[in-house]
């Protein structure tokens, strides 16, 4: 198959099997900040935004994303411009092996688009969906924080 | 996951005519948050999949006081925790919608996805052989079978993993199946296979159907609704025991009302008994828990999941009592 | 530098290992306290941060090659099976597929002492039987269905107990007991300690499986250059990946290149080469490409390591002024099929001070994954049995667990009778248990009324981490006046990158983004110990400041030429070098390197010995509150303080990345994570991450981490100890006898699901 999806704001053409899975296709062509953990929608680390949408793109067919709006991580922010969320995550010490990041920072993105100023449970509720084996999750929370601070002021 | 095509018809009547061969050719395909594993596990292996999220009108929620909630198969879990009209009128189904999976997952998932999603059993996910698998033997019987089933079992012990089930069964919840020649509507719990029936599937869906609408009545007034969820992990797992109550009260009793479990039998389950107790049971903690202490009094518990009952039971008790606003 | 060669032994995960280690002759000079730190001891952000925030950071897993190959592994659907024929000519014609190889077409290479990397004789679930390499990795699965193998089944046995019966199905030869006979160990007389005790407690004990799950599965890729071979790969260990590849393909190891890049967590299991990891190159071999090898998460809760289980059975024999007068364990433990290690007394043998300890420990093949170092093997489980019943004693006698603990503190190694460098466990005792609010403790367990109950639990711990040479590091100044340091050492998360950096910006007082650090790389790096063990830190910090002090001397002595001034009347502050007298007399580090026309400075910094008449150990106390729902069985632990001696803290961020990490795997294992096996068929049930149940950021408690230690100067010029399995040892202990303070019932099987804390509290009543 064959189709054309718009990643992070540019046009993609690209061949796959109608089997793949978005987290394939995206990861087989150069997207390899999108992490795979599971494969079965359990770990969180593959999160995409999908029009919008926050999903596990392990668990998209890619053929039911073509023509739609994809943002990975590098959407978001690069190492050259990060986002506030990717900054504040490294600044209080949010990162250890890494490997769960990128899609801690797609919940996190998605939590404070839709509420800027949240709790601590309303954090751990966004990212409840999000495996680290590492961190301990306290300065993912931490992190979060402090990026819904600097977001609200800015 | 084998090769298959993968189609996406555009009204109800094409989608019924992909799926009239049966699931060994198609099968439906929406949120795709169970199938995809399915498939990758070849737990199932169709030649089509039908995306039916391409036919229009399938994702409504409508509400209109007096006649109740209509909901189509394709509404998502999270529209369905965040409409406002379900908060208000039918708390359970928000509730429910609330505590399952995860943020990204509720994304996906769907109504209809989540009625008719496979058991989570590990023996029927797994390399085995089972009973609902086409073989002879279903191994959680003297197995590894803490998550399985305490009553309606035999001869399969899974139990429905499905949370929105329990809650909308608890509200008295109608389906509504879709064939080009008719549509016929049933009540939810009617929608359930037992395994005593056919152990091989969980829904009464025959090739060619699709559940088209949810129907729920309208509610009482002053109704009360709630769903609680123990899960051993805190979130994002399925439920060891669930119960769903809805129920209407005068003064310190209860009128009326049903409760009914996930987690505790093949299908969603209801306690006939039980709910017919609850019609003038007092709201003290005294006689709720007393009521509690016969609840499911039919379970034949397997050799490692007897704390099922007193679960259901405490659980019940605290939610009942909860509602009502009676400390505990 | 003056150096000599000398033994080195130390002890990582399960075994003391003897070394050849090269270190500096002058031994090593203690650097000055965190107070006087700029850089060292202080909250650094991570180097690697901003790589792995934007997803820019490259892991193993992301690795790709042009003509890359996929390969994937068919394992056996039997527990105790053998081959009978194997015909993989189907398989081979399949549309994609390159290459096929299982026990007929590939030398007898050996594995695990007794066994094959193909051996047709299958004693688990998931031994490997054939690896196809594809062009794509679905071309690959399909190729697997398509072998077509016969197995003659075998009697199997999976559960430890049966496994050590006369009569139970042989897994090897020489029997079920791994060694043939259980390692023991006494000193004193148990005997006369039991008869000269007021109380005596005997208890059993059990653990459950653990699986490491760390988040990038293990994967390596492999690519050859006529007879020289790249491995990328996952790995803990580079040192010993390049050493068991080389061996198992009969090449010298100089011809077998380790790259580790980032690695998502390893935990243990990647500490030892995978059988992946030959497969894949020899793969590569026949079909002269390189090939890249991931395993499923299935895959990873079969085949690459646990925590094995135990049953303990522990006897405690104290006096009544709270002595301890005796103590044994009696253990036994599942290895799985092949060797590994189940033991777990060693935190009885020596955390206590008591003359009279003997313990005999079994590890028992079963059929089954086999086990690996899992975050303090053996003291995890050894530490929930000892300090449960400790506390079963405490209450016996009618004292506070934590001033019975004081009474029984001991000052020397009691196993191989030496001191300690440095024992700080009291204060840790004193600072956790003003932190938690100790004297909140309810003196009567199951006081609490009421649906939620609380309670408050703790437990000491004892680990090694004293970090070993050899352990070296090349400091190369360039010209720009940047830093590049290059070990053989790896960073799998924890954060050696920038701790490496902090100790070269504070000797040279540079700016750390100056500083870059190159790591995990065989063909570059000098060599270092495997990152296990809580080993890196100690050990690796220490050569980055031999290297840093050295350079420190070599920009003096070039700055006294260029200035010809006596090098004693220089100095060097902030990356320059400044004469005492005549200030206008100064060079910076970029100025020298530009006189001397040269691109480079370097110099080679080693690991010094560890000191002669030690015991080396860190220390801690783990506090924890706990809320109990009495109507589900649910626990929430509410908050752990964590109070440790651990040496000098280099960065207090990746040190409390590493406590909470730890904490919450000891949460985990404490609460639900369990390996379940199917003992009808021998097959493992939680093969995905919804079954096998980790913590989520639900289950995260406050947690509260104190450093009650500064520098230890006896070990090395930073004087750190590991930090990674200290955090994890103490914690289900604590949670365990907070569980009991708050409902008067202790449980002792682990993990405290609800179902056992539900039916424990109905046969209360």
């Amino acid at each position: 198959m064959e189709g054309t999806f718009r990643i992070n704001g540019r046009h993609e053409l690209l061949e796959f099997s109608e089997r793949a899975t978005l987290l394939q296709v995206l990861r087989d062509n150069g997207h390899q900040e999108v992490k795979e953990g599971c494969a079965e929608g359990q770990c969180g680390s593959c999160l995409v935004l999908l029009d919008g949408r926050l999903v596990n793109s392990c668990q998209v067919f890619a053929a039911a994303a073509v023509n739609r709006e994809i943002t990975t991580v590098q959407g978001l922010g690069t190492i050259h411009a990060p986002h506030a969320i990717q900054e504040a995550l490294v600044e209080v010490g949010a990162v250890q092996c890494g490997f769960c990041t990128p899609g801690m920072v797609m919940a996190a993105y998605y939590l404070l688009r839709h509420h800027p100023d949240p709790s601590e449970k309303e954090i751990r509720r966004a990212l409840d969906g999000n495996l680290c084996r590492c961190t301990g999750y306290t300065k993912i929370i931490e992190g979060i924080r402090l990026a819904a601070r600097r977001m609200r002021q800015a | 996951m084998n090769h298959f095509e993968y189609l996406q018809p555009t009204d109800l009547a094409e989608a019924s005519r992909l799926l009239g061969d049966g699931p060994d050719e198609a099968m439906i395909f929406a949120g795709g948050t169970d199938m995809l594993s399915l498939l990758k596990d070849d737990v199932v292996a169709p030649r089509k999949l039908i995306n039916i999220k391409g036919i229009p009108g399938l994702d409504d929620i409508r509400y209109t006081p007096g006649n109740g909630l209509v909901l189509g198969p394709l509404v998502t879990i999270r529209a369905i925790k965040e409409n406002p009209t379900i908060r208000e009128h039918y708390p359970v189904l928000a509730e429910a919608a609330d505590v399952l999976a995860s943020p990204q997952l509720r994304n996906l998932g769907t109504l209809g996805g989540n009625l008719c999603q496979r058991p989570r059993c590990w023996y029927f996910r797994g390399d085995f052989d089972c009973l609902r698998k086409g073989g002879a033997t279903c191994y959680a019987l003297e197995g590894r079978n803490k998550y399985h089933c305490i009553i309606g079992g035999h001869p399969c012990v899974i139990v429905h993993p499905s949370d929105m089930a329990v809650a909308l069964l608890a509200l008295d919840a109608k389906v509504t199946i879709y064939t080009p020649e008719e549509t016929r509507q049933i009540p939810l719990n009617e929608f359930f296979v037992r395994p005593a029936e056919d152990y091989e599937r969980e829904h009464v869906l025959k090739p060619g159907e699709i559940m088209s609408r949810i129907e729920v009545p309208a509610p009482p007034s002053g109704m009360l609704s709630g769903y609680r969820k123990f899960m051993e992990r805190a979130v994002w797992d399925f439920a060891v025991v669930s119960v769903a109550a809805v129920f209407t009260r005068s003064g310190d009793r209860i009128t009326g009302g049903r409760v009914s479990f996930g987690g505790v039998a093949p299908v969603p389950w209801q306690d006939e008994a039980f709910n017919r107790k609850l019609s003038g049971l007092r709201l003290t903690k005294r006689s709720v828990t007393d009521a509690c202490k016969t609840l499911l009094s039919g379970a034949e518990p397997l050799s490692e999941n007897a704390f099922k009952l007193p679960l259901a039971r405490n659980l019940t008790g605290s939610l009942l009592l909860e509602l009502a606003g009676v400390p505990l | 530098m003056a150096r000599k060669i000398i033994k080195s032994k130390y002890f990582v995960e399960e075994d003391f290992v003897e070394v050849l280690a090269e270190v500096p002759a002058g031994g090593s000079s203690p650097l000055p306290t965190n107070q006087e730190m700029k850089v060292i001891g202080r909250p650094v952000t991570r180097l690697d941060g901003y790589d792995k925030v934007s997803g820019t950071a490259r892991y193993t897993f992301d690795i790709n090659l042009p003509h890359l190959a996929h390969a994937r592994t068919l394992r056996s659907p039997y527990a105790h099976a053998r081959i009978t024929a194997i015909d993989a000519r189907e398989a081979a014609k399949m549309p994609g597929v390159l290459g096929i190889i299982h026990y007929q077409n590939v030398d007898q290479i050996p594995w695990y002492g007794s066994s094959f990397l193909f051996d047709p004789h299958l004693r688990y679930v998931g031994d490997e039987v054939a690896c196809v390499a594809a062009e794509t990795e679905a071309a690959a699965s399909a190729a697997l269905k398509r072998i077509k193998v016969e197995y003659e089944e075998l009697p199997f046995v999976v559960d430890a107990a049966a496994a050590m019966k006369q009569n139970a199905p042989a897994i090897h030869e020489g029997g079920n007991i791994q060694g043939g006979k259980p390692a023991v160990y006494a000193r004193g007389d148990f005997d006369a300690g039991l008869a000269e005790a007021d109380v005596v407690v005997e208890e059993t004990f059990t653990t459950q499986v653990e699986v490491h799950n760390p988040t990038e599965v293990h994967c390596s890729v492999v690519n050859w250059e006529g007879d020289r071979l790249t491995v990328w790969d996952s790995t803990q260990a580079i040192f010993s990946v390049r050493d068991t590849v080389a061996q198992s393909l009969g090449l010298p190891a100089s011809q077998v290149r380790v790259i580790k890049r980032y690695m998502g967590g390893g935990f243990g299991s990647k500490l030892t080469t995978g059988k992946y990891t030959v497969m894949a190159a020899l793969l590569a071999q026949r079909i002269g490409r390189p090939v890249r090898i991931t395993l499923d998460r299935e895959e990873m809760n079969l085949a690459v390591g646990n925590r094995p289980d135990s049953v303990q059975k522990l006897t405690v024999a104290a006096k009544k002024d709270g002595t301890l007068s005796a103590m044994s364990h009696w253990s036994y433990g599942a290895v799985g099929a092949y060797p590994s290690g189940a033991a777990c007394s060693w935190p009885l043998r020596t955390i206590y001070q008591c003359p009279n300890v003997k313990t005999e420990e079994y590890s028992v093949f079963i059929n089954a994954g086999p086990g690996r170092p899992f975050r303090a093997p053996g003291h995890v489980q050894g530490t929930f049995a000892l300090e449960s019943i400790l506390d079963d004693v405490a209450e016996k006698l009618a004292m506070d667990p934590l001033e019975f603990r004081r009474k029984n503190h001991a000052t020397i190694d009691q196993v191989m009778n030496l001191p300690y460098t440095s024992k700080k466990l009291l204060e840790a005792y004193d600072a956790g248990a003003k932190a938690i609010g100790w004297d909140r403790r309810r003196k009567v367990p199951g006081a609490d009324k009421g649906r939620y109950q609380r309670g408050l639990g703790f437990a000491s711990q004892i680990w090694w981490g004293a970090g070993t040479p050899p352990a070296g590091c090349i400091l190369k100044l360039n010209r720009d006046g940047s830093v590049r340091l290059i070990a053989g050492t790896q960073d799998i998360g924890t954060g050696t990158y920038t701790v490496m950096a902090q100790v070269a910006a504070e000797i040279l007082e540079i700016p750390i983004e100056r500083i870059q650090v190159n790591l995990g790389d065989t063909a570059v790096g000098p060599y270092c110990p495997l990152s296990g063990g809580s080993l890196t830190t100690p050990s690796v910090t220490p050569a980055v400041a031999d290297a840093a002090l050295q350079m420190k001397e070599k920009l003096l002595s070039a700055a006294a030429a260029i200035l010809e001034v006596p090098q004693g009347e220089l100095v060097y502050q902030r990356g320059e070098v400044r004469h005492t007298g005549d200030t206008s007399k100064k060079k910076t580090i970029v100025e020298i390197l530009r006189e001397m026309r040269e691109q480079t400075l370097l110099t080679y910094g080693a690991r010094n010995a560890n000191p002669e008449g030690y015991a080396i150990n860190s220390f801690g106390a783990q506090f924890a509150e706990v809320e109990v729902d009495t109507l589900t069985g649910h626990v929430k632990v509410i908050k752990v303080v964590a109070a440790h001696d651990i040496g000098r803290a280099v960065n207090r961020l990746t040190l409390e990345n590493q406590f909470h990490g730890g904490i919450l795997q000891g949460i985990g294992f404490a609460l639900m994570e369990e390996r379940v096996i199917d003992p009808q068929t021998g097959k493992v049930l939680t093969v995905n991450l919804h079954d096998y149940k980790m913590p989520t950021i639900m289950d995260m408690p406050e947690i509260e981490v104190i450093i009650v230690s500064e520098a230890d100067t006896k070990i090395s010029n930073v004087g750190a100890k590991g930090v990674g399995e200290p955090a994890m040892i103490p914690t289900p202990g604590a949670i365990a006898n907070a569980i009991y303070n708050a409902i008067g019932v202790r449980l002792h099987s682990l993990p405290m699901t609800p179902d056992k804390i539900l039916m424990a509290l109905a046969q209360k009543g």
